[in-house]
């Protein structure tokens, strides 16, 4: 007969499968707040949890059949034989498990919940043509009128910008926190430096009233400058705040 | 061999889809309080104090710190105009965050810390981002912008040991807090409140605000008991808030930093606001009500209006909380913020609004979060101070005849308008208590505005917005504090049929079970092969 371990492998696939969601529960959390060093833990996102756990029993039930000797041992552990003492205590506990479980998952699936909003958006939407063909007027200029340019460009950007987007152009100004579409991290090489000086000048000219629909102008915090600051400052502003964020911006393609 | 690879490859295809999952998670639910600036102890290895480490840091200070603390450091850089608090005058000996003695300068270490951490409430930036050696290199130049740095070559350190905190200790020192007169700027509540404090700011002008001690995430230098016990001990230099060292005991002043701790409250951030339904007859229209305990508040950080000129940089309320109950015919909101004063002036006064989109949207869609836009209308309700009994002189509330909140609609800065008297169906009511304004506004669920008014639904989200004026900081119009969009949810009661569900399920459960043991053991399982 099969020896000990493994009449209770149907036990063994059950432990696996609860420790697999105590893992991904309290564990992983931790886990990926020390490795994406943030100062609280990173809960895993519900349906994540579901096609994990789904997966779980299904691997489960996999190495359950993999052999037909496991097979007839995960399901004789239900039978009733002349087996230890633990063994008839656990049959007990799955026999009424089982529907309290079934109920349990139907009693959290039908009652109200308040689930959070859905808010996709898309972050670089494409740029309008009428700021396609725009030159920056200073990236041409010599060193010396560059330097200043930055200069000045910087000293703007700590003005009317850093309250959002912080002194070091990181996203964390004082304001940050209140807006829930935060103000982008221009350190981040996902964003100032994947795109033109152009993009940017089109960013701070029409601000988020300016956006396509499919990038929520209604949530976004920044505000169009068009009647307050002189194309020329704007420009600035865009040196100093590529060189803030020590990222240059993508060059144009040369056709040959 | 490939097996393992394909294992490995497959291992990794899903962590990539879990991390991009958290990014997308960690969007949607910003919790404000864990995105606070926190003081940092630990201090490295110290970097000598040499003139070349001085002539590195000068580098370090003309690239970073100029814009805001000045070219000869003394706090009036060209971005200062948008900050309050002003940025920190080098030439003086105006250091809040110390370990040494009232008056004296503080050590490099406090220095590295401030440096390295930031100080929330204010503009200064944690710059834990450059390298140890560029933070001990500026400190070294910005000392040589005090002589006093000089003199005192080594400051005295008060010693700080660690004491654990006992209910005893935090009554005694509530007492303290009474008998130091402490409330005489912190206010009765430790709202920041107290009578010196408002007296400072209204008829000196003086840039001193007192400490709201009940919002832990704004303490300068930490909030742990032992850097609250640090400032009662050290004071800050050149503010009113002095020294207790010799003053109070050691055990004293522990007992009042325990204290001050057990006041202090983290902020209790939320994406969506829950409306819960409300058992009695009345839906409670006094802020002080009891029932208000019964509903679950969410503190809302709030931003200075920088959306449209002119634009307010220094907002001086930054968060508001609010509770929601509804029943069968109302909606009641309890809206509540710090304010350190309630004085009303000819044109500066206290005054909340609450935003909603006209029609709770159907798609993604919203009205812009600032007073909407000429493709999607808002309805707000504007709750003023000096409309009710109470706070400075009344002026009669135009066109809005019983309650005391007034009701428009906007779609956009330039295009808004009063609802006719026959509209204004939002009642209000509003206290204002040790520092902190609690205002009440209720309205029916639906009205026959169905243009102009939202109407609201059991069971949806529906976009909801903040905004708060404060007069003593001569808040007006467009210079406020605002909020982006928000959600309000009127939470459905659990139907009694769940219960149902969960009974048929459970029976199911058990006869599909009774089935598949009673098959099995009819027929056991064995093995083919024997």
């Amino acid at each position: 007969m099969a020896n000990k371990r493994k009449t209770f492998l149907f036990i063994w696939i059950i432990t696996a499968v609860v420790c697999l969601f105590l893992f991904l529960k309290y564990a992983s959390p931790k886990i990926f707040q020390v490795l994406m060093g943030k100062g609280h833990p990173m809960p895993t996102p519900s349906t994540l949890m579901m096609w994990y756990m789904i997966m779980g029993v299904l691997a489960g039930l996999v190495y359950a059949t993999t052999s037909n000797q496991k097979f007839v041992d995960f399901l004789s552990f239900l039978l009733p034989d002349q087996g230890p003492r633990i063994k008839f205590f656990l049959q007990k506990i799955i026999f009424v498990g089982f529907p309290v479980l079934v109920g349990w998952f139907v009693y959290t699936w039908s009652i109200p919940g308040a689930a959070s909003p859905v808010e996709l958006r898309i972050q670089h939407p494409t740029l309008p043509q009428d700021f396609e063909k725009l030159e920056n007027p200073f990236r041409q200029a010599d060193a010396d009128t560059q330097r200043r340019c930055i200069e000045e460009g910087k000293i703007l950007f700590q003005t009317y910008c850093r309250p959002c987007h912080g002194s070091k152009a990181d996203g964390n100004g004082p304001f940050a926190n209140s807006f829930r579409l935060r103000p982008i991290n221009f350190q981040d090489p996902g964003t100032i430096a994947t795109v033109v000086d152009n993009y940017l000048f089109w960013r701070i000219k029409e601000g988020g009233p300016g956006l396509p629909s499919e990038s929520t102008p209604w949530d976004s915090g920044m505000p169009s400058w068009k009647d307050d600051l002189k194309d020329d400052d704007i420009w600035k502003i865009i040196m100093g705040e590529y060189d803030t964020a020590g990222v240059m911006p993508r060059q144009r393609e040369k056709l040959e | 061999m490939i097996k393992a690879l394909k294992k490995g490859l497959i291992g990794f295809g899903l962590i990539g889809v879990w991390g991009s999952a958290f990014l997308v998670y960690e969007d949607a639910h910003a919790q404000a309080s864990h995105l606070f600036r926190t003081y940092k102890h630990e201090v490295p290895q110290k970097l000598p104090e040499t003139p070349e480490a001085v002539s590195e840091g000068k580098k370090v200070y003309e690239k970073r710190c100029w814009y805001c603390h000045g070219i000869e450091g003394r706090g009036d850089g060209p971005a200062a105009i948008t900050m309050f608090p002003k940025p920190r005058n080098f030439t003086r000996n105006e250091y809040k965050v110390r370990s040494t003695p009232f008056g004296s300068v503080p050590t490099d270490e406090d220095l590295f810390r401030i440096i390295t951490s930031g100080i929330e409430g204010t503009a200064m930036p944690f710059w834990s981002t450059i390298s140890e050696a560029e933070r001990w290199q500026v400190l070294y130049y910005v000392k040589t912008f005090n002589e006093q740095f000089k003199k005192e070559a080594t400051p005295k350190v008060i010693p700080i040991s660690v004491v654990a905190p006992t209910p005893e200790s935090v009554k005694r020192g509530e007492e303290l807090f009474r008998e130091m007169k402490c409330f005489e700027c912190h206010g009765d509540d430790a709202r920041g409140n107290g009578p010196l404090t408002v007296a400072l700011q209204t008829e000196w002008n003086m840039p001193y605000r007192a400490r709201d001690l009940t919002k832990g995430w704004n303490f300068k230098g930490g909030n742990r008991a032992e850097d609250i016990y640090r400032t009662v001990s050290t004071g800050f230099n050149e503010t009113p808030m002095g020294s207790y060292l010799e003053k109070l005991s050691d055990e004293d002043r522990w007992h009042l930093a325990h204290f001050v701790k057990s006041v202090a409250k983290d902020m209790a951030s939320d994406v969506v606001v829950k409306v819960k339904l409300h058992e009695g007859d009345q839906l409670p229209s006094e802020p002080l009500d009891e029932n208000w305990s019964k509903a679950s508040p969410v503190e809302i950080p709030l931003a200075g209006q920088i959306i449209a000129s002119p634009r307010h940089w220094t907002p001086s309320i930054d968060a508001i909380m609010v509770s929601a109950l509804y029943n069968n015919d109302e909606i009641a909101f309890l809206v509540e913020w710090d304010d350190s004063t309630n004085k009303q002036e000819e044109i500066f006064r206290d005054a909340v609004s609450l935003q909603f989109p006209t029609k709770i949207p159907e798609s993604l869609k919203k009205p812009y979060f600032a007073m909407g836009d000429s493709s999607g209308a808002v309805n707000l309700w504007n709750w003023k101070a000096h409309w009710q009994e109470g706070f400075g002189q009344i002026m009669e509330a135009p066109e809005a005849e019983p309650g005391m909140v007034i009701e428009m609609n906007a779609k956009g800065f330039k295009n808004v308008t009063t609802q006719p008297p026959e509209s204004q169906n939002v009642t209000g009511r509003g206290i204002y208590k040790n520092g902190r304004w609690k205002v009440v506004v209720k309205r029916t669920l639906k009205t026959e505005d169905v243009k102009g008014d939202i109407q609201f639904e059991i069971g949806k989200l529906i976009p909801v917005a903040f905004a708060v004026w404060d007069g003593s900081n001569s808040d007006v119009a467009g210079q406020k504090s605002i909020s982006t969009w928000y959600y309000v949810m009127l939470e459905k009661p659990v139907p009694r049929t769940v219960f149902a569900y969960v009974l048929v399920a459970i029976v199911m459960g058990a006869s599909v079970e009774m089935w598949f043991i009673a098959r099995l053991r009819r027929f056991p399982p064995k093995l083919e092969e024997q």
